[in-house]
């Protein structure tokens, strides 16, 4: 028996909002059967990873500074990615914007001024949209494929850090560990709630999805990021140039990974560290996957993979989960996610064999 | 682990009211003592890590029900993911976390502002508040044994050292271990090798081969698991080091001995001492004498005579009549830093920022 993947003329709009949810769902269903048959206390994990972390108000903290980075660069990554334009990069472009805020920083240390926070901020996202600029340029001009060429930017990007906090910006009072100074007052995000570690990151990326899901759904720009994406063809009839459309998809997702590098540095880590690239660029992959490449959803996809990274903490904490599970569940997200695309885009049908004279 | 959900559930109705509460101190003093450890990589990484999980095994054992199942967080990343592990320890009711690499430190003094009822010690840091306390093991006293071996058994005079960052810990280590082995091969040169993790065990590998593709026959390591010594195993260089733990079953012939991290003492007193109430902030810095560093069994290639050299060395350190860091040492320049008779300070030692003679330091 024999089966094929047959396009759905017209996949149902409600399934295609609802399987994140499923995907969700499932991964907390089969998670728990797994851990069980291997011996853990599959329901207190999932309880401990997707539950307790909202039953306690310092938790929501943890879940809006972890989240805010990730649906920063899973906006980009999702304007992107509906142009089919695939930016593996974000990390590298993450890195690079914090590294410009980072330069700022350290050019005006000991200085004071309210300019210096913004400045930084627009180092970032002109750091970020900069170094996305070169998978672009390959690829409009050479045609190189952007997936490969963002991808091993970032590990380029990592070697520069190594250096910079080695050499040129090593904190001369830092017992020789490789980090920056740590930056001064005025070039520190501060936190929006006094008490709490919930800083003006936190609003930038809710305001970065309000402004992103306005653009896509009411602008020429939205229009023509979704039609060259959906129907190249149609697109060029209509006027759209393709490589404008690469350049802007790029220089967006960069430009907002470099904004989410500049709070990030600036915010929790307040210096440079060879730490800095924490993947958050990686993960926003699957944060814009799971918002259906739509802004609204990012930020609902962004909440779930933070939740999964605090959940993390917590299971391991109280109920000795192993550090691994996290990601068993994270990856298990993915899958059953594009598992369900799949499914509301494609209909499986049993290919009953035919014979020569009924193909002709 | 149902008192932990349940100060947890707690907490979460508290949220209503704006201000968590976190147990009371009249019910901590009945409940046992919950100790929790924050790690930079895996507890079976058979070396740092390893060795530190060994320790609150160790503290469970001695304290009994005094002490409520060690609590460890693994593979915590040196940046702000370990400041939001290190304060959900303190919330949930732990009076006593230790941190147990040195990028943690920045973020143990700020979760201590916040918990001022809770203790911190932070291993191999060198700040310290009311309630935060360092301690470390003069690993390098270890390394010197090390040094010795290899200064006997090397061929080309040539070692590797694989290291995580310069910062004063791991460059005392590589001075220690060099001056040990120069006082038994005076030609001999020692290459540090940073990579920047303290735990990847592909880049260990890889420099562990690059160092041996360039005439290094010992390679020794400052970063945490056995992935070097494998390498070393697998091409048959002279050999290398166990870095925290036993690692023979990893390389049987290519681990001449190890240097073994016994924490379980120390832990074992800090946890006594918040339980009677008598814990205070302060920075302790046991060694070979105190049993808090241990050099383990020779492996089958080194002979009795490079044994005894290297005992002669360990038990010189335990009794006190030699110190690797006594001078005459130059600087890797050849410029004298230390006066002959004279002996570097603790103080100098954790902020020695400078190679001796014989390292080539690293571009």
């Amino acid at each position: 028996m024999q089966f094929r993947l047959e396009k759905r003329r017209e996949p149902s709009k409600a399934m295609l909002y609802a399987t994140p949810v499923v995907a969700v769902l499932l991964t907390m269903v089969v998670g728990a059967i797994i851990f069980s048959l291997i011996g853990f206390d599959g329901i207190g994990a999932v309880r401990e990873i997707f539950f307790t972390p909202l039953t306690n108000a310092y938790k929501w903290q943890d879940l809006g500074v972890k989240a805010a980075p990730l649906i920063i660069i899973g906006v980009g990554l999702s304007i992107a990615y509906r142009a089919n334009v695939w930016n593996i990069g974000a990390e590298g472009q993450y890195v690079m914007g914090g590294l410009a805020a980072t330069w700022i920083a350290l050019l005006t240390y000991g200085m004071s001024g309210w300019w210096i926070l913004p400045l930084m901020v627009v180092a970032g996202i002109a750091g970020g949209a900069l170094y996305a600029s070169i998978p672009a340029l390959l690829r409009t001009r050479l045609n190189v494929n952007e997936i490969l060429t963002s991808l091993m930017l970032t590990y380029v990007s990592v070697q520069l850090i190594y250096y910079l906090v080695r050499a040129p910006w090593k904190d001369p009072m830092g017992m020789g560990f490789p980090q920056t100074r740590r930056f001064s007052a005025d070039a520190l995000l501060p936190n929006i709630f006094p008490g709490t570690i919930v800083h003006a990151g936190v609003p930038i990326a809710i305001v970065v999805a309000l402004v992103a899901w306005f653009v896509m759904s009411r602008s020429v720009f939205g229009y023509q990021m979704k039609v060259v994406g959906a129907a190249p063809h149609a697109a060029r009839y209509g006027g759209f140039s393709e490589n404008k459309t690469i350049w802007l998809a790029l220089l967006v997702s960069g430009a907002l990974a470099g904004l989410a590098g500049a709070l990030e540095v600036s915010g929790p880590f307040q210096r440079m560290v060879p730490g800095f690239p924490t993947n958050y660029g990686f993960t926003a992959i699957i944060v814009a996957f799971l918002g259906r490449l739509n802004p609204l959803g990012v930020i609902f996809g962004g909440i779930v993979i933070a939740i999964t990274f605090v959940g993390g903490e917590v299971a391991q904490t109280s109920i000795g989960l192993s550090n691994a599970a996290t990601g068993v569940f994270q990856a298990m997200m993915l899958f059953f996610l594009l598992a369900g695309d799949i499914l509301v885009r494609y209909r499986i049908r049993r290919v009953v064999p035919q014979t020569a004279e009924a193909r002709s | 682990m149902t008192l932990n959900r349940r100060t947890m559930l707690k907490a979460g109705a508290a949220a209503a009211a704006a201000i968590p509460l976190f147990g009371s101190k009249a019910f901590a003093q009945e409940e046992p003592l919950k100790v929790g450890f924050v790690l930079i990589g895996t507890v079976n990484d058979n070396g740092w890590n390893f060795g530190h999980s060994e320790g609150a095994k160790y503290m469970k054992a001695e304290l009994g029900d005094a002490v409520a199942e060690p609590t460890i967080v693994e593979n915590v990343p040196e940046g702000p993911d370990c400041e939001r592990v290190l304060r959900e320890l303190a919330q949930s009711g732990h009076k006593l976390i230790f941190a147990t690499s040195f990028g943690y430190g920045d973020y143990v003094i700020k979760v201590a502002q916040q918990f001022p009822d809770v203790r911190f010690e932070h291993a191999t840091g060198y700040q310290r508040s009311e309630n935060v306390g360092t301690y470390n093991a003069r690993f390098y006293e270890g390394r010197a044994v090390c040094g010795t071996v290899a200064g006997h058994l090397s061929q080309t005079g040539k070692a590797g050292y694989i290291g995580s960052f310069p910062i004063p810990e791991v460059v005392m280590g590589v001075n220690a271990f060099v001056l040990a082995a120069r006082k038994v091969n005076p030609d001999f040169t020692i290459t540090p090798v940073y990579i920047s993790t303290w735990n990847d065990p592909a880049r260990e590998a890889d420099a562990a081969r690059a160092m041996i593709d360039q005439g290094i026959d010992i390679v020794a390591q400052h970063t945490d698991g056995p992935a070097a010594l494998q390498v070393v195993e697998e091409r048959g260089a002279v050999g290398g080091f166990g870095q925290g733990a036993d690692m023979s079953a990893f390389a049987p012939n290519a681990q001449l001995t190890s240097i073994i991290d016994n924490w379980g003492p120390h832990y074992v007193l800090a946890a006594q001492a918040v339980i009677d109430g008598t814990w205070e902030s302060k920075d302790v810095w046991p060694g070979l004498k105190e049993g808090e560093v241990e050099i383990g069994p020779y492996g089958p290639k080194v002979p009795e005579d490079v044994i005894a050299a290297a005992e002669a060395v360990k038990n010189g350190q335990i009794d006190g009549s030699m110190h690797i860091f006594t001078g005459p040492i130059n600087d890797h320049t050849g410029t004298e830093r230390v006066a002959a008779g004279v002996t570097l300070t603790d103080a100098e030692l954790l902020s020695m920022d400078w190679y001796v003679e014989g390292v080539i330091p690293p571009a």
